[in-house]
C-alpha cells in the first residue's frame, strides 16, 4: 500500500506555494461527522463550550466532501469498517485521520469481540488517542500534534516512553522460569441450567399464579422472586400461553431471550412480557419459556399477539439461529454483519486472554 | 393533503446495484417495487449529522415518508457474548460502555441483578450515593441528547449550552469516582469509595448552577419558536401505539402511560425521596423533549434530597457486610460493612460465584427501562448468559413506526426526539 499519510505531507510542502498550503490546511483541519462509537461523546465535548477546540482552526463538519479529517471515535465494527473507508475515499486530499480511543487500536475492552475490526487496517492513521475514552485535552492535543506534522512536514510522537529492561522487572534474567498466573476465569465443564420456584412473600403474586394455574393447565407457573413469575411450557403451547397472558392484560415484551444449553442439545427460549395498561401488573415481569431442539431450532413468532417482539425476535436470530416461524424478516441478518454466523452460540469460542508475556506479536 | 395525479413516465429506471451488494435487512423486491411506482428509496446514513451510526430506509412518496425500515448495528459490539467470558465483577466496566453518559444507571442494574442473586442487604449510605449519583448521570445523558437534538435541527446554541452544563455532571462524577465519564463506581453490595462533605457540597451548589442556568436553556432553545415549530405536533404517537409498540421511558410517559421505574418498583432509596413521575398527553416530539427537560428539575430536586440525607448520615460503611464477608457482630451491634473497597477488591469480588437461576432486574435509565436478566449455573465465575436489553433497542420500533406520514424533514427532528443512540440500543 502507498504511503498516503507521507505523500500529503509532500503535496503540501511542495511548490512555490507550500507555505500557502501549509497554513490553510494547518488551521483549516474540518472533521466530518463520524462519530462511530462511544468517544463520540468526549468529543462533543472537546466541540462544545467548554473546551472549544474550534479555537485551534477545527470544526466538527456534516458532509466528507466539504472535510479533510476523519476522527475516529473507538470501534469500528465489521459492519461499519465499509463505511468508514467509503467516507474516507470521497474526502478531497489531502486528508488525515486521528484516531481515539483504546477500542480504535487494539480493542480495548472489546479486544476479542466476534464484530470488530482495527481501523488502522481501515484507513492510514496519522494519530492516536489512547483512553477510555480519551479526554477532550487528549484530542486536542493529538489535532495541535497534527497542526506541527502539517507545519513541519514530519511527524514526531507527542509522548517519549522510557524504555524498560522487562527481564529485570520481571526477574526472568537469572534463567529462572517464571510461571503465568492462573487464569482466574473457571467456567463449568457441563452446567446446568434450572429455574426452581421460590416461595417468596407476594400475596398478589401468589393469587395470580393461581389464577395463571387454572388457565394454562399444561403449564409450569412458579414465583422466581417478588415480581417474577416463571412459566414453563413447551413449543407447542408457548403460543397459547403468550395468548392466555395477553388476555390478562400483558400488553408489551420487555425481552426475549435464547439461552443456549449445549451439552443437553437444546436452546431454551424465554419470553418476559409485563404491562403497562393495567397498574397492578405494571411492577410483574411474566416469563415463560420453551425447549427446543438445538438442531432445528424453530418456535412460533409472537409478533401477531405483541408487536414489540419483533427486533428482538430478529435479534435472536441473528445471536443463535432460532427461527421464529411467522415473523416476516427471518433470514435476513439485521444486527451482525453478514459474515458473522450465530456467535451467540456456545460452540462460537472467541479468543481468550494469554497471561503470559510474548516477545512481540 | 390532495393526491397529485400521477404522470408515467417512460424512463427506465433500474435499482442500484448496491441494494444487492449490501445485503439490506430490506423485505425482497422493496427496490424494484419502489421503483416502478413513484416512491423513492432513500438511504441515510450509515455516516450522518447525529450522534453513533444506523443506516435508515426511507421509502419516499414524494416528500412524505411512507415507511422506514432500519438497519442497526453499525456499533453492535458483542457485549452479551464478551460477557459471558469474564468474571462478574469484570463485566462492569463492559455494561456500561453502551451508553457512557449514563454509566451509573447502567452498572447499576447489572450490579443489583447481582445483588439480588446474592441476597445482599445494600447499606442505607451507599443506596443514597448510588441514587444521587443515577441522577447526575441522568441529568447529563438528557442534556446530551439535547445537544443532539439541535445538532439535528442546526441550532448550535442549542447545543454549546447543554454540553457547557454536561461540563458539571462529568465535574462531580470526576470528583466522586475519579473519571469523567466512565465511572465504573457501583460494585456489588455497594459502591467503591466514600463521598466526603466537600464534594457534598460541590455537587450541591452544581445542581443548583444547573436549575439557574436550564430555565436560560429552557429560554434560549427550548421555548424557542423554531424548536416549537420543527418539533410541535410532528411523529406523534397515541397513547394505543405507544402501548403496542413497546415503547419505554421517557418517550413511553410523553405519550400518557404512567411508567417509570422508579416509581412501580422502587430500587435503591427511590422509595424514600419524593419525587413526581412526569407525564405529557401529546406524544409528539416535542412533548417527547418536554418530558425530559422537566425530569432534570425532578432529579435535581431528588439530588439535593440526597445530599441532604448524605450529609445528616455517618461516613463510611459502604460495602454490605453480607459480602465483605465479617463475621457476626456482637451483641446489640450493627452489622458494618467496609468503607472502601480499597484493598480488598480482589478478595471480595474476584470468584464471585452466584446460585444457579435467573435474576432479572429493571432500572430506569435515563432514556428507559433497562432490563437485565443474569443466567448462572451456580459453578462458573462469569455469567452463563446476559440478556441486555437497552431502552435504545426498545423504542426502535416505535421510532420507525411514528415516522410513518411524516416529511423528510422531519426525519432528523424525529430522531433527535428520541435521543436515538446507536451504541446503547446496538450494544
Amino acid at each position: 500500500m502507498k504511503d498516503v499519510n507521507a505523500e500529503n505531507i509532500e503535496f503540501l510542502g511542495s511548490g512555490a506555494l507550500a507555505p500557502v498550503k501549509k497554513w490553510g490546511a494547518k488551521w483549516s483541519l474540518w472533521a466530518v461527522h463520524l462519530v462511530t462509537s462511544c468517544c463520540g461523546v468526549e468529543l462533543a465535548h472537546a466541540y462544545a463550550s467548554g473546551y472549544d477546540a474550534e479555537r485551534w482552526g477545527t470544526l466538527n463538519f456534516g458532509m466528507m466532501r466539504q472535510t479533510n479529517l476523519i476522527i475516529v471515535e473507538g470501534t469500528i465494527t465489521k459492519k461499519m469498517a465499509r463505511a468508514l473507508r467509503i467516507t474516507w475515499e470521497q474526502m478531497p486530499d489531502p486528508k488525515f485521520v486521528i484516531l481515539i480511543g483504546a477500542c480504535g487500536i487494539e480493542g480495548g475492552l472489546f479486544w476479542n469481540s466476534y464484530h470488530i475490526t482495527r481501523p488502522w487496517k481501515i484507513v492510514p492513521v496519522d494519530y492516536f488517542v489512547p483512553g477510555c475514552p480519551p479526554t477532550p485535552e487528549g484530542l486536542i492535543s493529538a489535532v495541535r500534534a497534527l497542526q506541527k506534522k502539517i507545519e513541519r512536514g514530519e511527524a514526531r510522537t507527542t509522548v517519549d516512553f522510557k524504555e524498560a529492561d522487562l527481564a529485570k522487572i520481571l526477574g526472568t534474567e537469572a534463567g529462572k522460569e517464571r510461571k503465568p498466573p492462573k487464569p482466574p476465569l473457571k467456567i463449568a465443564e457441563k452446567p446446568e441450567i434450572k429455574i426452581e420456584p421460590k416461595e417468596v412473600d407476594w400475596e398478589f403474586g401468589n393469587q395470580l399464579v393461581d389464577k395463571l394455574r387454572g388457565k394454562i393447565p399444561y403449564a409450569e407457573v412458579f414465583t422466581t422472586n417478588v415480581n417474577r413469575i416463571y412459566i414453563k411450557t413447551n413449543a407447542k403451547f408457548y403460543k397459547k400461553v403468550a395468548k392466555a397472558l395477553e388476555s390478562e392484560g400483558f400488553d408489551h415484551v420487555k425481552s426475549i431471550n435464547v439461552i443456549d444449553v449445549l451439552h443437553e442439545n437444546k436452546f431454551i427460549v424465554e419470553c418476559s412480557v409485563s404491562s403497562y395498561s393495567v397498574k397492578e401488573l405494571m411492577p410483574v415481569i411474566v416469563t415463560f419459556a420453551a425447549e427446543i431442539d438445538r438442531n432445528n431450532p424453530r418456535i412460533p413468532s409472537l409478533t401477531d399477539i405483541w408487536l414489540s417482539a419483533d427486533y428482538q425476535e430478529r435479534e435472536m436470530h441473528d445471536f443463535f439461529g432460532v427461527w421464529f416461524e411467522g415473523n416476516p424478516n427471518m433470514g435476513q441478518k439485521f444486527l451482525i454483519a453478514p459474515e458473522v454466523e450465530t456467535p451467540l452460540r456456545k460452540d462460537f469460542k472467541l479468543e481468550e486472554p494469554s497471561y503470559v508475556l510474548e516477545e512481540s506479536k | 393533503m390532495s393526491e397529485m395525479k400521477e404522470y408515467s413516465l417512460p424512463v427506465p429506471v433500474k435499482p442500484p446495484a448496491e441494494i444487492e451488494s449490501l445485503e439490506l435487512p430490506v423485505p425482497p423486491g422493496l427496490d424494484e417495487k419502489a421503483t416502478k411506482g413513484d416512491e423513492i428509496v432513500l438511504f441515510v446514513g450509515p455516516q450522518h449529522g447525529g450522534s453513533g451510526h444506523m443506516r435508515l430506509i426511507v421509502r419516499v412518496h414524494g416528500d412524505v415518508i411512507r415507511e422506514v425500515i432500519p438497519d442497526p448495528g453499525f456499533v453492535h459490539r458483542g457485549v452479551e457474548k464478551l460477557a459471558e467470558n469474564k468474571l462478574y465483577i469484570q463485566n462492569i466496566p463492559l455494561v456500561e460502555r453502551p451508553a457512557i453518559m449514563d454509566c451509573v444507571n447502567f452498572s447499576l442494574g447489572y450490579v443489583r441483578a447481582i445483588e439480588q442473586a446474592m441476597d445482599i442487604e445494600v447499606p442505607e449510605r451507599a443506596k443514597y450515593i448510588r441514587t444521587m449519583l443515577a441522577e447526575i448521570c441522568r441529568i447529563g445523558t438528557h442534556f446530551y441528547d439535547a445537544g443532539i437534538l439541535s445538532v439535528f435541527l442546526g441550532h448550535t446554541t442549542g447545543f454549546m449550552w447543554p454540553f457547557a452544563l454536561r461540563e458539571l455532571a462529568c465535574e462531580v462524577l470526576m470528583r466522586v469516582a475519579g473519571a469523567r465519564i466512565t465511572a465504573s463506581y457501583v460494585v456489588p453490595g455497594g459502591v467503591r469509595r466514600d463521598v466526603d462533605n466537600s464534594t457534598l457540597n460541590y455537587i450541591y451548589e452544581a445542581t443548583t448552577y444547573i436549575q439557574r442556568k436550564a430555565k436560560d436553556f429552557e429560554r434560549i432553545f427550548v421555548r424557542n419558536p423554531v424548536t416549537i415549530a420543527r418539533l410541535k405536533d410532528v411523529a406523534a404517537l397515541s397513547k394505543k401505539e405507544a402501548i403496542k409498540y413497546g415503547i419505554v421511558g421517557p418517550f413511553l410517559r410523553a405519550c400518557g402511560v404512567e411508567y417509570d421505574v422508579r416509581a412501580v418498583e422502587p430500587y435503591d432509596a427511590y422509595d424514600e425521596l419524593t419525587w413526581d413521575v412526569i407525564v405529557a398527553d401529546e406524544g409528539d416530539s416535542y412533548s417527547r423533549f418536554l418530558v425530559r427537560v422537566n425530569e432534570i428539575q425532578q432529579s435535581i430536586s431528588i439530588i439535593k434530597q440526597c445530599v441532604k440525607a448524605l450529609k445528616d448520615m455517618p461516613q463510611g460503611n459502604i460495602v454490605s457486610a453480607d459480602i465483605a464477608g465479617k463475621k457476626k457482630a456482637k451483641e446489640g451491634e450493627e452489622k458494618r460493612g467496609l468503607d472502601t473497597v480499597k484493598g480488598a477488591f480482589f478478595r471480595l469480588f474476584g470468584r464471585l460465584t452466584l446460585p444457579a437461576g435467573e435474576y432479572t432486574t429493571l432500572t430506569e435509565a435515563a432514556r428507559g427501562t433497562l432490563l437485565y436478566t443474569i443466567v448462572s449455573d451456580g459453578k462458573s465465575n462469569a455469567p452463563y448468559r446476559l440478556r441486555v436489553v437497552t431502552p435504545g433497542w426498545c423504542y426502535l420500533k416505535g421510532f420507525m413506526e411514528s415516522l410513518k406520514g411524516c416529511r423528510v424533514a422531519d426525519l432528523q427532528a424525529v430522531y433527535g426526539s428520541f435521543g436515538y443512540f446507536p451504541p446503547e440500543a446496538d450494544r
